[in-house]
This record gives structure tokens, sequence and C-alpha cells, in this order.
């Protein structure tokens, strides 16, 4: 059953159109992330989910049932949000209860339900303080168990680790993983950062420009990117993209643009269809999925480059140099010894790669 | 054992009080004792210069780090010291072109002496100090308080004589000449209290209070709670806010005479709402409480409130517009109803706007005159009367500057009596929490 679905959803600000057609649905205890650049429309849509804008058209559903015209209190959600927008002059047992005591639950029915979501998320020594004396990431609790103790089915959470340092941002990530272990209500979350989405997710929604690009699991989605805006979104380093023409000898080969000794054989990739000879392409390459050295003379292809910039990053050194005038990332080891100027060997098994199309940027 | 802080501390601390006594007597202290004491405190504070140099044990000048510092504060002095000998006779009769000059010269006289001394002992000090703490690398309290960024503290000097000029020795004049029998002119005969007595046994001073507390919690209750609701429903993407905003700030551009006088025309019966509503056939109809003298005080009120509620609603339009747009949402979300969003979460999120809204509507409760004058004129009768017009009246009209002395002193006393608890309230709270 799905817990929410999302119907031909449209929303227009005056002649701007937000969000366009959209569709989705929301397997119950999912955990979808919408990921985008800012000005995607991903925030604009889970306002939409949440009833805080009216739609221009389109239905949303929430447990079977047409909420398009309810209330947000009304639609059993809880939200989240970057500010925390906790209410600050009451306490923080006053911010789980104010929502309760308002809709006239019994009074040991908000004790046990604020007991309860307190204990979950570690904040029963902070009850008594006000959101002034707390730290970000107590605050950010405190947020989520404004959500949790209103005892709903679906979560929504807009963009809730932004305001926090890096360090915290993990530890909260962890948390929220937990917590939908735990609980296994449906969650929307809407990030901008590749990496919550990734790991957080179920399934992650791409949108761009209003539209949803790729909807599906984070592995599908960091191997087997639709288009090129998704490819480049998705993964830290971002994708090497070289612009050449595919041709046909009987086998795909592709010729890199600005020249390159010998055309690497594509024989190993997977066309979505055949492919017409001479087709302009961008051969897209993970950087983490390009081995030096040994292992990539045994690669199918492989090629040498010279080092230009280098970036130790602990682990891994991230490596910038050319090829054929084009940028090309790489990852070393962050032990190997690497100098400006050294010459590597480097090769990828093209069955890593992505193609896409050059007009249309769409997957080959 | 003394070190040689306080001996600093000293000489600071006892220009000041010399500096201090100075004003005292030009602001016309006509005793004998604060004619000359501060000279006497000046003597104190060399006291303390010999000692520091004691210490000392040398004087040095080519090397001295502060002798720049030292020779412009003795530059600074032989400009006072000639400004002091030119308001001299002998010196004056020596070159006739001065005597041109006399009244200035001679208004400046006792301050370009004191002028002078402070001068040379700031200079004497500071080479004493520059060659005792040659080698030393943390500056000493002298050090700081004269030398290090003087020029701010110059920069400074003119708005810190104006405060304490204007806030300080113009208000301790008036309650000391409140105790006197000043006509026309400030005298300093002394009756006690006997203008504070002729006061309180005043009817008119009764009534103006009595006007004044009227208008002061109405106008207080209406402008803020007019103020926000417009504020409010201004704040609900309502379209063509900007225009609705200048025309609710419109009346504020109007000076309280222009505003008393449109609105003395609207409520006299001749040409104002009576007449129109009676030439519409109501032959009966009365509305004219500019003329009743137990309701012309709203008649006052309202053009109060028609003037001051839309910069009310300005600022509380500033203060919601501060309000995060996610609390909305989050109180949307838990299901709180708008007016209960309003007074649970923002009135109370809105405290620092609400302060500064108080202070200035106080601010202008308590000096209202200028309307009165320009509606009723503290009429009919003396039934619209206001301590500001009362003050004014008595030290202006009735030429008794005693008497309206002592009743903005009065004034003073009572806008402390409210301010003082709540200044510690809002602002002494803030250091413990």
């Amino acid at each position: 059953m799905n817990s929410i679905e999302i119907k031909k959803l449209s929303l227009n600000f005056g002649e701007v159109v937000v969000l366009k057609d959209l569709d989705l649905s929301i397997k119950k205890g999912e955990f979808l992330v919408l990921l985008g650049a800012s000005g995607c429309g991903k925030s604009t849509l889970l306002n939409c989910i949440a009833g805080l804008l009216d739609v221009t058209d389109g239905q949303i559903f929430i447990n079977g049932q047409n909420v398009t015209w309810y209330e947000p209190a009304q639609r059993g959600i809880g939200m989240v949000f970057q500010s925390y927008a906790l209410y600050p002059q009451m306490t923080v047992k006053g911010n789980l209860s104010f929502g309760l005591k308002n809709a006239g639950l019994p009074k040991e029915e908000i004790e046990n339900r604020v007991k309860h979501a307190s204990e979950i998320l570690q904040i029963e020594s902070l009850l008594d303080r006000k959101p002034a004396a707390l730290s970000g990431g107590q605050r950010q609790r405190v947020a989520i168990g404004r959500a949790l103790v209103r005892d709903v089915e679906v979560f929504l959470f807009d963009e809730p680790l932004s305001n926090l340092d890096a360090k915290l941002r993990t530890e909260l990530r962890v948390e929220i993983k937990r917590l939908h272990q735990k609980l296994n209500n449906t969650m929307i979350y809407v990030t901008h950062d590749q990496i919550e989405a990734m790991t957080l997710a179920d399934r992650i929604a791409v949108m761009r420009d209003g539209l949803i690009q790729q909807f599906d699991t984070p592995k599908k989605i960091y191997n087997n990117p639709v288009n090129k805006y998704v490819a480049g979104f998705i993964g830290s380093p971002s994708m090497n993209f070289l612009k050449g023409t595919i041709l046909q000898d009987g086998k795909p080969i592709f010729k890199l643009e600005g020249g390159l000794d010998e055309s690497p054989d594509l024989s190993n990739y997977k066309f979505q269809e055949s492919i017409k000879a001479e087709t302009q392409v961008w051969l897209g390459i993970r950087p983490e999925t390009i081995v030096t050295g040994d292992e990539a003379k045994n690669m199918p292809v492989n090629f040498s480059l010279e080092v230009e910039v280098f970036e130790p990053m602990g682990a891994d050194t991230l490596v910038w140099s050319q090829i054929g005038g084009q940028e090309f990332r790489f990852m070393v080891d962050g032990n190997s010894s690497v100098n400006v100027g050294d010459r590597v060997t480097v090769g990828f098994d093209p069955a890593h790669a992505s193609i896409f199309d050059i007009d249309n940027e769409e997957r080959l | 054992m003394l070190t040689k802080v306080q001996p600093e501390r000293f000489f600071i601390g006892s220009v000041t009080l010399a500096f201090v006594s100075l004003i005292l007597a030009t602001v016309g202290i006509k005793s004998q004792l604060f004619q000359n004491i501060q000279y006497l405190i000046l003597l104190f504070s060399s006291l303390s210069v010999i000692w520091i140099g004691f210490k000392a044990g040398k004087f040095i000048f080519i090397t001295n780090r502060l002798r720049k510092q030292a020779l412009g504060w003795l530059i600074t002095a032989t400009f006072s010291a000639t400004l002091w000998l030119f308001a001299q006779k002998d010196i004056q009769s020596i070159f006739p072109v001065l005597k041109g000059y006399r009244k200035v010269l001679n208004t400046f006289e006792s301050f370009a002496l004191f002028a002078t001394v402070v001068c040379i002992l700031f200079a004497l000090i500071l080479f004493i100090v520059g060659s005792r703490d040659s080698k030393l690398d943390r500056p000493g309290f002298i050090e700081r308080s004269l030398v290090n960024n003087l020029s701010s503290k110059i920069a400074a000097l003119p708005m810190v004589f104006t405060a304490i000029g204007v806030f300080v020795i113009a208000t301790l004049w008036t309650v000391y000449h409140s105790f006197t029998n000043s006509r026309m002119l400030p005298k300093s005969e002394f009756v006690g209290l006997g203008q504070y007595e002729r006061l309180w046994s005043s009817d008119r001073w009764y009534l103006s209070i009595e006007n004044l507390a009227i208008y002061g919690i109405c106008s207080l209750i209406f402008s803020l709670f007019i103020g926000f609701m417009l504020a409010a429903l201004l704040d609900q993407k309502t379209r063509f806010e900007n225009t609705f905003r200048t025309i609710f700030l419109y009346p504020f551009a109007l000076s309280f005479i222009v505003t008393g006088l449109v609105w003395q025309w609207i409520l006299n019966p001749d040409y104002g709402v009576e007449k129109i509503v009676r030439s519409l056939g109501f032959d009966s109809f009365v509305f004219n409480p500019l003329y009743n003298a137990d309701i012309v005080i709203y008649g006052i009120l309202v053009a109060g409130l028609w003037q001051g509620t839309g910069f009310i609603m300005c600022l509380m339009l500033a203060g919601l517009r501060g309000i995060d747009q996610e609390i909305w949402k989050a109180a949307r979300i838990d299901g709180i109803p708008m007016w209960k969003t309003y007074i649970q979460i923002v009135i109370p999120m809105m405290r620092p706007v609400f302060v500064t809204t108080l202070v200035i509507i106080a601010a202008g409760i308590i000096k209202v005159y200028d309307l009165v004058v320009a509606q009723t004129s503290g009429g009919p009768g003396l039934s619209s009367e206001v301590p500001a017009k009362y003050v004014y009246d008595y030290m202006f009209n009735a030429q008794n500057l005693g008497q309206g002395f002592a009743a903005s002193t009065m004034m003073l006393v009572s806008v402390l009596i409210v301010l003082i608890p709540f200044a510690y309230l809002e602002f002494g709270r803030r250091k413990h929490g």
C-alpha cells in the first residue's frame, strides 16, 4: 500500500511554474529523499505535501485519503524545519506538548507521549530548558521530538541538518536513520546534500526545475544515472565527462575530442539500445572507478596522464589532470606519493562508465 | 603600601571632581566654597603628581615615550593660558582691540584658567609616567586614560559634554531652582517646598494630571491594540501593502499643530461631523466633543491616535517581519489557530519591539502639549489642561519660573518612578540571564 500518492500535482506562483504534472508514490515505511540544487522545487513539493502551500492542480493522497484541501494539522504529518522553528519562550516540554494541549488531548496522554519521545531522542534532561539554552544539535532533536509526539504516519524533513556543523551533521544523520529503523514510519526528507541522500534514502528522487529526473534506489542512481545532470549531481568528487564521438568498427569505439593515441573499445558497455555511428556523446566516468599503476594496464581502457594538481584527503588523494584538453580527475591511494608533473597510468572498465547523448543529455 | 595604581587613580579622580565643581560653580551655585574649591582639589592632584614623580626618581626627556603627548598637552595649556591672559584687564588695556571681545572672553575666563592648570598637570604627569615606565611593557592607568586611543576620546567629547550639559546639569539646575521663588528670572532665594505646596493645592494641576492619566492610558492601550491589529492584517500578504502602509503612516508626517487644527475642524459643530449629519436631515444630532468639558480629552485622544497609530503599526509590522516564517509553518502543522499563534507565540517573540514601542508611546504621552494648544488651548475653561501646558504657561506666560520648575520636577519624578523599576526589570535581568 502506498503511504503517499501524488497525482498530476502542479503549482504556479502567478506566471511562474514551479511544479508541473508531478507524479510520485511512496510506499509505507519508505525513506524518500528529495534531492536537488536550490530552487529546483523540492522544498515546494514538501510544503505542498504538508499543506503549507495551496496546490494549483492535482491531488495528494496520504494513507489512501485525499488530503489535497485538508489543513496541515489534519493530514497526519509531522514536520521538522531547517531553522528548527521552536517556540522560543516555551521550555522544551512546552514545545513538545503545545500542539497536543491545543488538540485537547488528556493530560496523562500528553505526559506519556512527551516522555516516550524524549526517551527515544535522549532529551529527558533538557525538558525544562528553553531553546536558547540548547545547542544546535539539541534543538534539532527537540524539533524532531515535536514531530514525534504527534504520533503520525508520515514525517517530513525540510533540510533539517543544513544549519549544523559538519561533525554534528554526520552524527544526527545516523540518528535519523536509527529513528527510521525503530519507528518504520514513512519519511520524506528534503536536502541538497547528496551524501545525506545516499546514506539515508531507500529511494531518491532527483529533482530539477520542478521535474523529477530520476526516482530510484541510491545504488541505481549512483551506478546508472539516467542523464548527465543526475550523473554530475550524485557522487563526490563529481563524475568526469569526456566529450567525443562513438564510431562503429564492428564494435563501438570512443574517439575522444582533442585526440588520444588509441581509441578505447566500448564493447563492455551495455547500451540501452543500438547506437548509430558517429554519435556525439559525453563519456562519464567516476573518479572512484579509475585505477592506476599496474592494475590500470590490465583494464580495457588505459592511458597515461600528467599530474597537474593534487588534493590529499586522508584516505585518498584526488588528482586533477587533463586528457586531450579536457579536465580529468581520479583517485589514488592516500599513502602513495604523488607530485606535480608526474606521469601516471590510469585505466577503467567501460562497463562502469555512463554514456550520454550530447544533445539531450540522456543516457545511451 | 601604595602601588603606582592608587596615586594614578587618585590623580584622575581628583581632576574629574575638580571639573564637576567648576561646572557647579558656573551654573549658578554662587557659594564662595564652590568658587574656589576646584583649585583646592587640583592642588591634591598635583600632590599625586609629586608622589608619582618621587617614585619615578628620574626625569628623562629625549627617550621619553610619551613626550609627544605631553608636548601636545603643553601646547593646549599655552592656548588656554593665552585665552585667560586676554581676559585680564591689564592685558586688555595694552591691546585695546581685545576690548571689543571683552564679553566673550570674560565668559570663558574661569574655564580657560582651569583648562590651563589641568593641561599643565596632564603634561607633567605624562612626562613622569613616560620616564618611570620607560622599560615597562604594560601601560599604567594614566597612560590608558590619557594616551591610548586618544582620538576616539576626543571625538566623543562634544557628545559627552552635550549629554552631561542637557541631561544632568540642566536637570539639576531646574530641580535646584524649583526650591526658589524665582519669578521672571532665576534667583537663589529659597522658599523650601513652597512651590510644591502651591502646586499640589492647585485645581488646575490636578485637572492636568487627571487629563494626562486618561489620555495616557487610553492612548497606550488603543495605539498598541490598533497598531498591532493593522500590522497583523497587513502581514497577511495583503495586496497593495505598500500603498496601505503609506496611507496609514501619512498622519505621522504631519505635526501635532496641523493634526490638532484638522481635528478641531472635523469635530467643530459648525463645519464638521455635526454639520454634515444635520444636513442629512438629522436636525437634533449633537456631536461636539471639543465643547463639552466632560469628554473634551477624548476629542484630543482621537486626534492623537489618528496621528500616532500608523507609526506604531510600522514598528509592529517590522517586528512581525522579523518572525521566522517557519515558526508559522510549525504552528500550522501543530494545528494551532492563528489568533492563538499570535497571542501565545508571536507576541512573546516580539517583546523587544513592544518595549521600544512602549517607550516611544510613553514619551509621546508625557510631552503632549501642541495637540492641546492647537485643538482647544486647554479649554473649555481648564478642562483639557495637561502638565506640559501647565509648565509652559507658568514659565513663560505667568512669569513664575519657580512654579513651572516645580511642576516639571514633578513630571520628572513621576517618569522616574515608572521608568526605574521598568528599566531594572528589562535591562538588569539580562545580566543574570
